[in-house]
């Protein structure tokens, strides 16, 4: 060991970290600012209502996004992992919804000599109301059964490794999806009341703009889940309890709360609301296959980043905004419409490089020692 | 016989009973009598279905288990005996109701196959055994009988007898083990790693002339993972950031190579070796602009942000917008096949290739980790505050891990898009990060002998288990579960170096690196 | 008058509304062991983070050798000679004592990647001046033998001097140590005061000390500062403060100067 030389140091530094995310800024900002010039200004090659009609597209898709960026945000908060079969749980919702639409469609209530009149056709709202049911109820236990089986046995170690449980699980149930009902692509069987591209005429500028009953439903729908959520998490003894042990698991149980419990239904929660996002999904977009929740899945997820994970009001902020985002962005921009996903994953960079925790999110203090 | 006997008898019977329906809903119980009649000797025609004996083995092999796994390990033998029982009826009357509307549905001749794909009459009739309506009772009997029969096997095995007959065993194949290092001359046991290294070179030098090209393409892609698997060690496991868009990384390897080497869309022909390099270099670029404005985010956040980078990679290449450039959806066909010493490349010396450049990767790897840079990595990995306050340059290392990591997943794409002679967009999906994930935590974080041995579990047995061919994505998630549940420190997990003797040389010589030399910049 | 090694110009820190450190003033000579005491939520530590580059002061200068170094990066701080230990020790705990300690010779060495990868003259031989260092280092704080263990699998004792002799490894003019007896036996306590002293007196390391234990503080301080709230309340000798009545107060409440004066005299009567 040496003794130290008495002289003092020089003082010199380098920072070149610091001038680099102005620049990013400065770039990103300018070509956006720029496209945005050229659309609106020097093109004006979109009237109103092609907005208005992306606006309500943004608006719907944004509100299926948000549902299921709850769920992540709602397993996240409680157990810092990434729910990555969240996708999967929404998408065997999408199925159940099918399922009983495929038997509400079988049932002929038509008296004898009446031509066939099928139960969903003749009660539209109770079809609904009861696919949303089962949806919520399957995806619900499937949540469940997901978290006991999956995640429960791994408490307590490194964060990657539930991730890894989740991506197996994940990759289990798309498969199991895929064997028990083929690959094939199916159409989802509206009732006929509310079926795919009717709804209500909008003209503007001498166009007609259609408000589809898909859409106005899955939009309503959504809200009135959020804010359901919302008032549960904060009001009642289930959403105290959750926020509890949010915060700090071992105290939680030291007040006596059976933590196990609140997780698990944490999971049935963000199931249930995967769920019926899934058969909104079906409802408005038609489709259903073993893959079709893979990518809102993905999508939600960046959307409760987004939004701050870990925090509801910004995954429901999240999920609006990517929707919003996704519909406006390439037409607003002038980019194909193939790039939809581009802007939304780029406009999340951005956003997490100027706000490292997302909009909401709780900014941790980088010096926090 | 007590209540918790019942109850432990009953949820394990109805949990087998439930996995039961799940798989002959997914037509698991054809593959595996298919499977056991192949390995008993006969042979099943593709598309046949395998005799019903077969059928009853699977049957037995399941039921045996349900029993075995029902029995608790404390109580007596008659509770255990019970328990195994009762987990084994449960099963079957599950199985039985199943049964029954199976049985209903053949009988009725309703045809689910539009909804449930895999439920056909011929596999219905095989379930219930070829009896029909008696085929019901018959399972019922049969679950009953095999749960007693697992219950026993768990009673007998789980034995003291057996424990002690098992501990016997251990010791004495130790002692065999010992006896043998005893007598083998020191010299031996001194190189006895390197007479390990070098059969293990001869085998590799060896095997792939022998082994034909199909077992060359399979190892030749986990060679391929094991690349990818060290790249992303050094930016996961060394500097602990969370990376999931390795894809991208690869993309941008392959997709040098692929452009500077075929006649369309570009017409270059610059040859493999210096294209090679140029996607090595194109990679650490992509690494260095991904990670230049993401310094700051940490964790999940980062990795959302990496995800993200690889889809607008993927995206931009499935687009329109750089169809000119880069090809499009179709991807580049017929990239120009390396030469060395005048040579055209066949599958052989892919393997060759692949096998030296991970040699190559391994080497780089392990200097690189034992250094003052790769200590950094880990530091920052730890506690990157703490790190930084001891005098780490958190962002600079951490850019530094992006960068290197990159060149690997560089090397693995040029590489790959040359042995395919193509490459496109879907060979860059999210489910390439996602997999070279799995490897390396599969394998064992931080751990070569772990990533060599996750690629191969990861990649090659599944290439290698052709006859599960529809059931391997299915098996792969389970055994991911599975794993991590049960090992989830990795198949080979790391473990860190001794480092105190290199100090203890007793020598302090005045070696102050300040003193002996002027700075550099690092 | 010795040199100043590091000076603190009425630095204040502030958490939203709340005054963490509010313009302390501190001038810690070279070569000295300076204690900051005071009670729990005091800003002691605050103050400490401000200094190792942690927290970037809203108001004041922190001067080392007279030039400002607020708002550095740390890895820099570090690297001019300011090592510290917090307060929870901070180890890389799946790194083995080794490995600690030659991370923390990060900045004597100068070998990159490159080097690692060709084994260069210069990698080989910083590695085995690194590897003899840190065999050294953890002898001096007595850890011989254990090099190759798990920081975190060592006992708490033990974790307290590697994270010293990680400090140390950096060869620091300036070390500071939040609260290094905290959680020790009497044992452990004493053996720990005469390293500190030994850290000035072998390697004329100027220390700054976050310490509860007053049988500490007051044997081997040369200096003592009292902060309270935030605020800096007395300073002094080891003797100025242990009779300051402000001080007193800060630590047993209104009232307190007579309850001590009260127990000091009876325990005078008793030892006489």
């Amino acid at each position: 060991m040496d003794a130290n030389q008495s002289s003092p140091p020089k003082l010199t530094r380098r920072n070149y970290s610091k001038i680099i995310r102005p620049i990013f800024g400065i770039l990103v900002l300018g070509y956006i600012l720029w496209r945005l010039y050229l659309v609106l200004i020097v093109e004006q090659a979109y009237s109103a209502e092609v907005w208005v009609r992306l606006l309500i597209s943004g608006l719907i898709i944004g509100g299926v996004y948000a549902l299921i960026a709850i769920g992540y945000t709602l397993v996240y908060g409680i157990l810092f992992m990434i729910n990555f079969a969240h996708g999967e749980v929404m998408m065997i919702g999408t199925f159940a919804g099918y399922f009983l639409f495929e038997i509400t469609k079988g049932i002929n209530v038509a008296g004898a000599g009446n031509p066939p009149l099928s139960f969903s056709d003749a009660y539209p709202f109770l079809s609904v109301i009861l696919a949303f049911l089962v949806g919520m109820t399957v995806s619900a236990t499937a949540g469940y059964f997901l978290e006991k089986i999956a995640y429960r046995p791994l408490r307590g170690a490194p964060r990657l490794i539930p991730l890894i449980s989740a991506i197996g699980a994940s990759f289990f149930l798309q498969n199991a999806a895929q064997l028990l009902f083929s690959p094939q692509v199916r159409d989802y069987a509206n009732p006929q009341a509310i079926a795919r591209g009717s709804g209500w005429n909008l003209m503007i500028n001498e166009s007609r703009i259609v408000i589809t009953y898909t859409g106005v439903l899955t939009f309503v729908l959504s809200i009135l889940l959020m804010i359901g959520l919302y008032v549960m998490v904060q009001k009642t003894k289930l959403g105290k309890a959750m926020r509890a042990v949010a915060s700090d698991k071992k105290t939680a149980a030291l007040m006596g709360i059976d933590v196990d419990a609140i997780i698990s239904r944490t999971f049935i929660i963000s199931g249930a609301l995967a769920g019926a996002a899934g058969v909104m999904w079906g409802l408005h977009n038609g489709l259903v296959h073993f893959y079709v929740g893979f990518l809102p899945g993905i999508k939600a997820f960046t959307a409760a980043v987004l939004g701050g994970i870990g925090n509801i009001p910004g995954a429901m902020l999240g999920g609006m905004f990517l929707g919003l985002v996704e519909s406006l962005g390439p037409t607003a921009l002038g980019i194909s419409f193939q790039l939809k996903d581009v802007i939304a994953f780029l406009i999340m960079i951005v956003i997490l490089v100027f706000r490292p925790s997302g909009l909401l999110g709780e900014v941790l203090s980088e010096e926090k020692v | 016989m007590n209540k918790e006997t019942i109850r432990t008898g009953s949820q394990k019977g109805l949990l087998f009973g439930i996995v039961m329906i799940f798989l002959v809903l997914i037509n698991f119980h054809i593959m595996a009598a298919t499977m056991i009649s192949k390995v008993l000797g006969t042979n099943v025609l593709r598309g046949a279905f395998p005799e019903v004996r077969f059928m009853i083995i699977f049957l037995v092999i399941f039921g045996m288990w349900a029993g075995w796994s029902a029995v608790r390990r404390e109580g007596s033998t008659t509770n255990k005996l019970f328990e195994g029982l009762i987990g084994g009826m449960t099963t079957g009357l599950v199985v039985a109701l199943f049964g029954l509307i199976l049985f209903f549905l053949l009988e009725t001749q309703t045809d689910v196959r539009r909804y449930l794909t895999a439920l056909s009459f011929a596999s219905i009739d095989i379930f219930l055994l070829g009896l029909r309506g008696m085929g019901i009772l018959t399972l019922f009997g049969l679950f009953t009988l095999t749960g007693v029969l697992g219950g026993a096997l768990a009673v007998g095995l789980r034995s003291q007898a057996v424990a002690n007959f098992i501990k016997k065993i251990k010791t004495s194949i130790r002692n065999l083990r010992q006896r043998i290092t005893d007598s083998l001359p020191d010299n031996v046991k001194k190189y006895g790693k390197y007479i390990f290294y070098l059969l293990l070179l001869v085998l590799l030098l060896l095997l792939p002339a022998r082994w034909g090209s199909y077992n060359n393409f399979v190892f030749g892609m986990v060679g391929i993972y094991v690349i990818l698997g060290i790249g992303l060690n050094i930016m996961l496991g060394l500097s602990g950031q969370f990376m999931i868009g390795i894809a991208a990384l690869f993309a941008m390897g392959a997709y040098s190579v692929a452009l500077l080497n075929s006649p369309f869309p570009h017409g270059l022909m610059w040859g493999f070796w210096p294209s090679l390099a140029v996607g090595v270099v194109m990679a650490v670029i992509g690494g260095l602009l991904l990670g230049l404005p993401i310094m700051r985010l940490r964790g999940d956040y980062l990795g959302i942000v990496t995800l993200g980078f690889g889809e607008i990679i993927r995206i931009l290449l499935n687009s329109d917008l750089l169809t000119d450039l880069t090809g499009g959806p179709r991807g580049i066909q017929n990239i120009q096949q390396p030469t060395f010493l005048g040579m055209p490349f066949n599958d052989v010396s892919y393997a060759y290739l692949i096998i030296i450049a991970m040699a190559v990767s391994i080497f780089l790897y392990y200097r690189i980790e034992n250094s003052r840079t790769g200590r950094a990595w880990l530091s920052i990995k730890e506690d990157a505050l703490v790190s930084q306050a001891t005098g780490v340059d958190v962002q600079k290392y951490k850019l530094l891990a992006l960068c290197v990591g990159a060149a690997f997943a560089g090397l693995a794409g040029g590489i790959f898009a040359a042995r395919n002679q193509f490459t496109g967009p879907n060979d860059h999906t999210l489910m390439v990060s996602i997999n070279v994930l799995s490897v390396v935590i599969v394998g064992g974080i931080n751990s070569i002998p772990g990533i060599i041995l996750g690629s191969f579990a990861l990649r090659g047995l599944p290439e290698l288990l052709r006859e599960l061919e529809t059931y391997r994505l299915l098996v792969f998630g389970a055994l991911l579960v599975f794993m991590m549940i049960v090992r989830p420190e990795g198949l080979w997990p790391a473990s860190r170096p001794d480092l105190e003797e290199k100090g203890n040389t007793g020598l302090k010589e005045d070696l102050d690196p300040e003193e002996n030399e002027g700075r550099s910049d690092d | 008058m010795t040199e100043i090694i590091i000076e603190a110009v009425k630095v204040s820190k502030y958490f939203g509304g709340l005054k963490a450190v509010n313009e302390v003033d501190l001038q810690i000579p070279k070569g000295s062991i300076y204690s900051i005491i005071g009670p729990n939520g005091a800003g002691k530590t605050t103050l400490f983070n401000c200094i190792s580059g942690f927290y970037i002061p809203e108001t004041g200068d922190i001067l080392y050798y007279g030039t400002p170094i607020q708002g550095m990066p740390t890895n820099f701080i570090a690297s001019q000679g300011i090592s510290r230990t917090y307060q929870n020790v901070r180890l890389f705990g799946n790194l083995t004592a080794m490995e600690n300690v030659l991370i923390g010779l990060h900045n004597k060495l100068r070998s990159n990647w490159l080097d690692a990868i060709m084994h260069s003259p210069r990698f080989t031989r910083e590695n085995s001046w690194s590897m003899e260092e840190a065999v050294s280092l953890l002898d001096f704080v007595g850890l011989k033998g254990y090099g190759d263990f798990l920081a975190s699998n060592l006992p708490y004792g033990m974790q307290r001097r590697l994270e010293i002799a990680r400090a140390l490894a950096n060869k620091p003019r300036l070390l500071l140590l939040d609260e290094p007896t905290a959680g020790m036996n009497i044992q452990e306590t004493t053996d720990l005061t005469h390293f500190i002293q030994r850290l000035r007196d072998e390697l004329e390391i100027s220390i700054i000390l976050i310490e509860h234990d007053m049988k500490v503080v007051m044997g081997i301080s040369d200096r003592i500062t009292v902060l309270d709230y935030g605020t800096k309340i007395a300073e002094g000798s080891p003797d100025e403060i242990q009779s300051n009545p402000r001080v007193i107060e800060a630590y047993l409440g209104p009232g307190g100067a007579a309850l001590a004066e009260k127990y000091r005299s009876q325990r005078r009567k008793n030892n006489a």
